[in-house]
């Protein structure tokens, strides 16, 4: 069986390692909880419109078939042909999780188990051990893994987190879009990830 | 004598003609032109900047006669470098007609009124364009039920356009350069190939790229329209100042500049503090802590900080009035940092 450790052992471990000096405005991460188990509804995954999966301008010399993350702007751009991206509404990681840099896609899963590290049991003791992959399952029905790290661009079963920065580190997409963009990159997609620059 | 005496009046009487023909040719050109603009904006202690009459997300005033929009935004940011202040602005409402005239003769300082900048108007009015704001351009809106991504997908359309406009010209030119066949279906007014295209008459709708998402709030169903990234001409917007006062001129161009160079340093209203502790040179030079480039424009050392702790810096004004965080939500497209997938491109402060 697979079992995906998530990555919220990393987000602990970061917390303890960036306490302090991370941004000088730290902002109460808005944690709005997992809820596993709670299945969401087309209406909710129903994104206000410029969040909405689009095809959009975007110059790039990346090639057709690169993934851009930009996580100030809440997008995620898949480079097409012709000086043009499809540009996906996005949810990322919250002030001092958010990271940069270049990565490729090493594994795809569909509808991916849920196993919550101990350190986040201690602080949400009702969360499961262990959850099936499914509807009701915060990875959603798609992750597609990003290098060796523990982050991932994944679904969700909260699509109302989308266009904010509630993960962490990762990059969740509403179900319909994580299935459209698994089935459109295989494994060994080349993903950048861009920020603000620090001051 | 009586020749010397001819040759004295004669003389004086050129001297005379010279003389008064100078001082007209002094006056008119004073008339036309002068170089006080900054000191009258002190004197009166505000931005006199001409906007439109009302469009959403550029400029227009609510109940109460306060400008939003992101041409408003602009002048704010002028009166910010100015006079810590973006209060201290007089907008006036100038239509289409009079917009450069009135900027001619002095009504207004500075106009942002969603203007081409074209060469004619620059030569015919005698007035600088300041550096594009807003890459605009001819664009189509099509159901999304038709499922196309790409103007080039567009072949055997019906297209709706406005008849006796620049609009038109291009969407000919444009498919004839793409050996695209399609029907033009033309009405005289904008609300008529609205109602048009709303009613199913064609299955594609082309105008400015600004305008389509504007018009798109209003159709029926306008969640199910598709705007298509495709910019098939050039209208890049920019802020109009008068020529021949440079000083005023390097004061709006570079506010303009300082608002894109922010987004790209990543300094924004909420980060001010972080920045004035920056020891990057690039952050340093704008917040003022390194360099005299403030004063250089008659404006004080943290100008540019000003601009962007009362108004924003580009991608924050961008997404608040047209972008992302409006109901236009304009997607960035070539207005993004030409880091990030657009073309806005500013010059480095140094």
């Amino acid at each position: 069986m697979l079992r995906l450790t998530l990555h919220f052992s990393a987000l602990l471990a970061a917390l303890v390692l960036f306490a302090d000096g991370v941004s000088a405005q730290p902002r109460p991460p808005r944690d709005v909880g997992d809820q596993p188990g709670l299945v969401p509804n087309e209406v909710d995954e129903e994104l206000p419109p410029e969040l909405k999966r689009q095809m959009v301008l975007y110059r790039t010399n990346e090639a057709p078939g690169t993934i851009i993350v930009h996580t100030s702007e809440r997008f995620l751009y898949l480079i097409q042909p012709g000086g043009r991206a499809l540009r996906y509404g996005i949810g990322v990681g919250r002030d001092g999780f958010q990271w940069q840099g270049m990565q490729k896609i090493t594994r795809k899963m569909e509808w991916p188990d849920w196993t919550p590290p101990p350190e986040m049991i201690e602080r949400q003791p009702y969360l499961p051990r262990w959850m099936a992959g499914g509807a009701g399952n915060p990875l959603g029905a798609r992750a597609m893994y990003l290098g060796a790290t523990v982050y991932r661009i994944h679904g969700t079963n909260l699509p109302q987190t989308i266009g904010s920065a509630v993960s962490s580190g990762c990059f969740r997409l509403v179900n319909p879009d994580v299935v459209d963009l698994y089935d459109r990159i295989p494994v060994g997609t080349k993903v950048i990830v861009r920020q603000q620059p620090e001051l | 004598m009586g020749r010397l005496f001819g040759w004295n009046f004669r003389t004086g009487l050129m001297i005379g003609c010279a003389l008064a023909i100078a001082i007209a040719a002094g006056f008119i050109t004073y008339e036309k032109y002068d170089s006080n603009t900054l000191k009258r904006t002190l004197r009166r202690d505000a931005v006199y900047c001409g906007v439109s009459t009302g469009l959403p997300g550029f400029s227009s005033s609510d109940s109460n006669g306060n400008w939003s929009g992101f041409d408003v935004d602009f002048c704010r940011a002028i009166a910010a470098a100015i006079f810590d202040d973006p209060k201290k602005v007089k907008f006036v409402p100038l239509n289409a007609k009079e917009r450069f005239t009135e900027l001619s003769r002095r009504k207004v300082d500075v106009v942002a009124r969603n203007s081409t900048w074209t060469m004619s108007r620059e030569t015919e009015y005698a007035l600088n364009f300041a550096g594009v704001s807003y890459y605009d351009g001819q664009g189509f809106m099509v159901p999304h039920a038709r499922n196309i991504t790409s103007a080039l997908e567009l072949d055997g359309s019906s297209v709706c356009v406005q008849s006796g406009t620049t609009t038109e010209l291009n969407l000919g030119d444009y498919f004839r350069a793409n050996n695209i066949k399609y029907e033009e279906k033309k009405f005289g007014k904008l609300e008529e190939v609205v109602s048009a295209y709303n009613s199913g008459q064609c299955n594609t709708l082309s105008a400015d790229v600004s305008q389509l998402y504007a018009l798109r709030l209003n159709l029926s169903k306008s969640g199910e329209h598709d705007i298509l990234p495709d910019v098939i001409s050039k209208e890049p917007l920019a802020p109009i100042v008068r020529q021949k006062d440079d000083d005023w001129y390097l004061i709006v161009k570079w506010t303009l500049y300082a608002m894109l160079n922010a987004e790209e340093l990543g300094i924004n209203s909420q980060n001010i503090d972080v920045a004035l502790k920056s020891k990057k040179p690039d952050v340093m030079r704008f917040t003022g802590a390194e360099g005299a480039y403030g004063e250089q424009l008659n404006l004080s050392k943290d100008w540019a900080l000003r601009i962007v702790k009362h108004v924003g810096n580009y991608g924050e004004v961008y997404d608040r009035n047209v972008g992302a965080g409006s109901k236009l939500g304009i997607p960035r497209g070539l207005n993004q940092l030409w880091t990030a997938g657009g073309i806005q491109y500013a010059p480095p402060i140094r």
